[in-house]
Formats: C-alpha cells, sequence, structure tokens
C-alpha cells in the first residue's frame, strides 16, 4: 500500500446540523484512516462556505438538526444546490442522516399540507403526520444487501419518507420503523450516496461501513483499487452485539 | 368540603402505604384527589399564604431547589418540596395533601417545584407561581423531551400569561435570556468569569432566539452559556445580578449557576448576604449531585450527568481534582433517555487523564467502549464491566485509603450505584 495516502472529508454544516452525536460519524472515519496511515483532513462546513471546496471533498457527511437550524442551513445549500449535485452525481461517497437526508429529497410536505421544496437529488419525498401520529422513535436492525451486512443503530423521526422510482432503498428494516414505518425499507442509495435515519451515530457500530466509505474515496481519487489494512474490531462487534441481542436479533 | 375528603383520604392512604410498604405512596394520593376536583392544588394554593416557586431547566434543577431549601429552612422559614417523578401534578398536589391541616390549610410559607422541560406549560396551567426560576435549556433526551427549540416557544407561551410571577432567569444561556424580553418581572444571574474562547462540540443554541441569526461570543463559559449578542437585531445578554460575596458549597461552574439562581430569589425574599451565606454553609448536595459517601477509610463521590454538557463539567472537574480512579456507568433506561449517540458530543479526548485508572459499566458499556476507544484514551478489557457491582468493587480496591473514588453515573446509573454502595454489596 502507498504510503502517503490522503483523504479530505467534508462534513457539512458541523455547528448547526449535528443533533444525533453526527460528529462520531467523523471521528471514526478519521481515526480508522490514521490507524492505516492514511492522512485525513475535516473540512468543516458552514453557512457561508464557499462552494469551490466541495469539488476538494473526497468523503461528504452531513447530520440532522432543529426546525430552525434546518430553515438557517437550506437558505445557505440551495445557493450550492448546483455544485452539491455535481458531486454527488460524480460518485462522491457520503452519508446524509435524517434531516439531511429529507433535505436532498424532492420535497418535505408538512401536516398543514404545505410544501417545503428540498433538493431534488434523491428521488424521495418525505411528509409529516402531523401532531397526533408518534414519532418513530428507538434501537434498530437492518439489512443492506449492497454490502451483505447487517446494521444496527438507532432511529427518532417524525417524517415518513417515500422512495420514487429513481432511487434504491438502502436497507430492508428487521426490527424498527425505517422510511415510514410500513414498506420495511430504510433510508436510500444513490450512486455511492447514502441516505438514512439511522443513527446512533451511524459508523461507530458499523465499521464495515467505514471501511466501505474509505475504500471508495481512494478508489475514486487514486483511480486503483487500494486495500485496507485490517483492523481489530473486538470493541466494535461488542456493541453491535449488544444491541441485536437487545431486539432478538442474530447477527 | 371535597378538599378536607381529599385530604383526609389522602393521609390515610399514605400513612397505610408507607405502613405496609406498598409503593407508590408518593403520588397517588395526588392522583385520586385531581380525579375528584380537577382544581384541588389551585383552590389549596389559593387560600394559602404559601409562595409557590418552580425551577425548571436541564440542568441543576435539583440542587438549586435543595440551595434554596436550605437557604430558606436556616433562616427560619417552613418549606415543602416535591419528589420529582414521572408524573409530575400528581406528584405537586400529594406534596400539598402531606403538608396541609385536614381544614385545607397548607403549612408552609414557600413551596419549592421542581418541574421538568416538558411539563413546566402543564403546571402553570394549574398553577400560578410567584416565582421562576429558568435555570438553562440543554439538548437531553431527543428521544422523550423533543428539541430545545419547541421547549423553549411553549415555555415563552406559558410565561405570557403570568404577570404577576418574577422571572430568575440565567442571563448567560440566550434562550433562556430570550423568555425575559418584555417581561418587566425579570431578574438575570449569571457568571462571574473570564471564560475561554474554546467552542465545546455540545453546543445547542448558537442561533439568535430572536431572529435566527449566528450569535457572536465574546466569551464562552461552556457549552452555548456565555456573553452573547446578536449582530443582526441587536439582542444581547441582559444585565446581570450577580453577588461576587457568595460562600460556595459546591464545585464546579454549573454549581455556581445553581447558587447565584438560588442566591437571587432568595434576595428577592429580602433576605441579605449574610442570611443567604448561613444558609448556603448549611448545605449538604443532594442524592448524587456530587455526593460524597464514606466506605471506611476512603470515600466515593458521585456525580449524576445526563448530557455532553453536564458530562463535560463533570469530567472538568473530576480532573481538577486529580482523580485517579473513576467509573463512568451508561444507562439508556427512560429517564437517562434511550438513545446514547450524545455520547459523542462529550470531549473524552481532552478531559480525561492519561494517569487515571478509568473503568466503565453500564447497560450500553460497549458503546461507552467504543466512544471512548476513538478518544486515543487507553482502555483497559478488563476494566470494562458489564457487571456494576463488580466494577464498583475494583474501582475501590484500586483507590487508596483516605483517596476519592469518582463515579459518574447517567441517571437511573446513579440510583443503582446508590444501592450497591448503601447497601455495601461491594464489601
Amino acid at each position: 500500500m502507498k504510503n502517503n495516502l490522503t483523504l479530505t472529508i467534508g462534513w457539512l454544516y458541523p455547528e448547526l446540523m449535528n443533533i444525533y452525536g453526527d460528529r462520531g460519524n467523523i471521528i471514526v472515519l478519521q481515526k480508522r484512516c490514521q490507524w492505516r496511515n492514511i492522512k485525513t483532513e475535516v473540512l468543516r462546513l458552514d453557512v457561508g462556505f464557499a462552494k469551490e471546496i466541495l469539488e476538494k471533498c473526497d468523503i461528504l457527511l452531513m447530520g440532522g438538526a432543529q426546525d430552525k437550524q434546518q430553515e438557517a442551513v437550506a437558505k445557505d445549500i440551495f445557493a450550492k444546490a448546483k455544485e452539491l449535485k455535481t458531486t454527488i452525481e460524480k460518485g462522491i461517497p457520503g452519508i446524509y442522516v435524517c434531516g439531511a437526508y429529507q433535505m436532498l429529497g424532492n420535497f418535505y410536505k408538512e401536516a398543514n399540507g404545505n410544501k417545503i421544496e428540498g433538493l431534488g437529488i434523491f428521488d424521495l419525498y418525505t411528509e409529516s403526520p402531523g401532531q397526533s401520529k408518534p414519532r418513530l422513535i428507538g434501537n434498530m436492525v437492518e439489512y443492506c444487501e449492497k454490502l451483505n451486512y447487517t446494521l444496527v443503530g438507532f432511529e427518532n423521526h417524525g417524517g415518513r419518507t417515500y422512495l420514487g422510482k429513481n432511487i434504491q432503498p438502502f436497507a430492508r428494516t428487521t426490527k424498527g420503523f425505517g422510511n415510514n414505518g410500513v414498506d420495511k425499507s430504510e433510508g436510500a442509495i444513490y450512486k455511492n450516496s447514502i441516505g438514512t435515519y439511522l443513527h446512533g451515530p451511524l459508523l461507530p457500530k458499523n465499521p464495515l461501513l467505514a471501511d466501505h466509505l474509505i475504500k471508495q474515496a481512494l478508489e475514486i481519487k487514486y483511480k486503483t483499487k487500494i486495500p485496507l489494512k485490517k483492523l481489530d474490531d473486538t470493541l466494535e462487534n461488542q456493541a453491535r452485539i449488544a444491541i441485536a441481542k437487545r431486539l432478538s436479533v442474530a447477527i | 368540603m371535597i378538599n378536607i375528603l381529599i385530604i383526609l383520604f389522602g393521609k390515610t392512604f399514605s400513612f397505610l402505604s408507607k405502613r405496609f410498604n406498598l409503593g407508590h405512596g408518593s403520588t397517588w394520593p395526588g392522583h385520586i384527589a385531581l380525579k375528584l376536583n380537577p382544581n384541588f392544588t389551585n383552590q389549596i394554593l389559593n387560600k394559602s399564604k404559601t409562595e409557590v416557586i418552580l425551577v425548571t431547566g436541564t440542568n441543576g434543577k435539583t440542587t438549586t431547589a435543595k440551595l434554596l431549601q436550605t437557604i430558606l429552612e436556616t433562616n427560619g422559614k417552613k418549606v415543602i418540596l416535591n419528589d420529582s417523578g414521572a408524573n409530575l401534578l400528581n406528584g405537586i398536589a400529594s406534596t400539598i395533601i402531606l403538608n396541609s391541616k385536614l381544614n385545607g390549610n397548607l403549612e408552609a410559607d414557600f413551596a419549592i417545584f421542581e418541574v421538568d422541560e416538558n411539563t413546566l406549560p402543564q403546571v402553570t396551567k394549574t398553577i400560578t407561581p410567584n416565582y421562576i426560576i429558568a435555570l438553562d435549556l440543554f439538548r437531553d433526551q431527543l428521544d422523550r423531551y423533543g428539541e430545545i427549540d419547541t421547549i423553549a416557544r411553549k415555555w415563552k407561551d406559558a410565561y405570557k400569561s403570568l404577570k404577576n410571577t418574577q422571572f430568575i432567569l440565567n442571563a448567560d444561556d440566550p434562550q433562556i435570556a430570550f423568555l425575559g424580553n418584555g417581561l418587566t418581572t425579570a431578574h438575570y444571574f449569571g457568571l462571574d468569569s473570564k471564560g475561554n474562547n474554546i467552542e465545546e462540540h455540545a453546543a445547542d443554541s448558537l442561533l439568535c432566539p430572536k431572529c435566527a441569526n449566528r450569535l457572536t461570543f465574546k466569551t464562552h463559559y461552556f457549552s452555548h452559556l456565555g456573553d452573547w449578542s446578536c449582530a443582526k437585531c441587536g439582542l444581547k445578554r441582559p444585565n446581570r445580578e450577580i453577588n461576587a460575596d457568595l460562600f460556595l458549597p459546591l464545585r464546579g461552574t454549573y454549581a455556581i449557576y445553581d447558587i447565584q439562581a438560588a442566591a437571587l430569589l432568595a434576595k428577592l425574599t429580602g433576605l441579605t448576604t449574610e442570611q443567604i451565606n448561613q444558609g448556603l454553609k448549611n448545605f449538604r448536595p443532594a442524592f448524587g449531585r456530587q455526593e460524597i459517601i464514606k466506605i471506611e477509610d476512603k470515600n466515593i463521590q458521585l456525580f449524576l450527568s445526563k448530557n455532553p454538557t453536564s458530562f463535560n463539567e463533570s469530567l472538568r472537574t473530576i480532573a481538577g481534582n486529580n482523580a485517579a480512579n473513576l467509573l463512568i456507568v451508561l444507562n439508556d433506561r427512560i429517564p437517562d433517555g434511550t438513545d446514547v449517540s450524545w455520547i459523542w458530543d462529550i470531549d473524552f479526548e481532552s478531559l480525561i487523564k492519561k494517569n487515571m485508572n478509568l473503568y466503565l459499566a453500564g447497560d450500553r458499556v460497549y458503546d461507552l467502549a467504543l466512544r471512548i476507544k476513538y478518544s486515543d484514551v487507553n482502555i483497559l478489557e478488563e476494566n470494562i464491566f458489564e457487571n456494576l457491582s463488580e466494577a464498583i468493587g475494583k474501582g475501590m480496591l484500586e483507590t487508596k485509603a483516605n483517596e476519592t473514588f469518582y463515579i459518574l453515573p447517567t441517571y437511573s446509573a446513579m440510583l443503582e450505584t446508590r444501592k450497591i454502595i448503601t447497601g455495601k454489596k461491594i464489601l
């Protein structure tokens, strides 16, 4: 393996979109690179960042937020919609959790029928069921066929998301609610970008997914497959199994 | 008439339930009372001279209520306090029943009710308090309480109808300070400190509560508390009434907020600094809040920690005490919050000293261990415990005579830890 590998991680709106411990995803990517002698640089892309920076990013991450914060971010991100779309279409791997996932869709329909426009990069929409319906909350387990991997985590969302024709679900729920609590789909995958409701945060307890992102990013950047050194994931697996056991799922 | 029956029945019920150890003694009389007469609480309170104080906020409610109780009692006042429990209105009604005479007269100068963030609007619909202390609003248990902006909005609506209530508000917390905007009965406390310019990862409220512009901070004390202002709409931290001459019975930045808040309210009731300090000197920490439990020649000190902010502050205080042995216990039961993702917002990287023996336990011990692993702090496999008693036993064994074993638990973990220690199961 080459010795001077570097990856640039673009963290979209860390200051405002960070409510579900999303910082954990960044830490996990950084550490799993560091332990393999891959240098990382994390760019904090807060409101007002220069859109050209997106071209420099090898991986993108964006988390969830409260309504007010989300409105502030929406204003900023709409001005960069074209550049973000180009980056995603190019196949730059990314994880978009909860609020970020919804924002990439076509629209968000509020309980009163009011439609908030989305970025339209993911062919999906989200509906608020109103105050009378419960939020979808709890530990969950899901299976991702593409990775042949069972993911564990926590979901907490009011909105129900429905996928369009031009996008695939990221995973199937084994235990938990998923996109809408009805069709067993969870998240969405388009090119190398993953939208999901799974946090906890997502990457610490799903190290295979973290490594998958790193591999994809390296392959795109260096235009060749670069094998990753195996790491000791004993603790990661113990944490995964603890949750699966509690939900009576074998993994 | 009905209220007399309710009080008679409630007292009898409570006596029997204690006598025969039936449990639920603290909220059932209230439950029945409100079923029989939904206006029971305000009828009794309106008739009495008791002044009602509500204490709310994410961190520090219990400590502030206890500080205030001690200050007022030291100065000859009769004070009643509610058991903070799952069903608050029932708990409040029960407290009133147990402290009333049969003729419905409440025998207390002050009633202090600890009210959690979400139930405050409900409580102020029933009770018109003389004082409300609002300490802070941090992200806490998103799975149960929802987002802090929603809570702040509900509070602001609730406060509007309280024309004769004195508000004691934290000026350093933008969301809390804004609650007093436009009120003539608002008093502000805060921290008299130089602070620092480091932004923590746990910062929650960085947007202006009035116009949603990004706030500017001249100094940060911790999380989003500090000297803030909005460049767009001009909203800024209000002037504070800080008492620099207070005796401090607790350590740590957030404890100082609790002390300043309690002292400011005590001053509004007419007490002097000297009288307040006499009370502060009599103060003993509440259950698990920096509480020290002595076991033979060693001390155990409990630092209840419920969210990234209180965790960071507890770790900072513990590191400042040069702790040699620290146990962290993470549970994910309803009172702790079932989502543990917030542990990734704790700054373990800078707050765990390399020479500290660290032990981990709790329902989510492996999530905790994973978080620690990724903060580059070395955690020994034999110090990760699925069994809490064993973890406490090991920590006690490693703690030298006359030294302190520090334990940092979440809420249910604190109760469990206390049971093990006071039940002497470890010995």
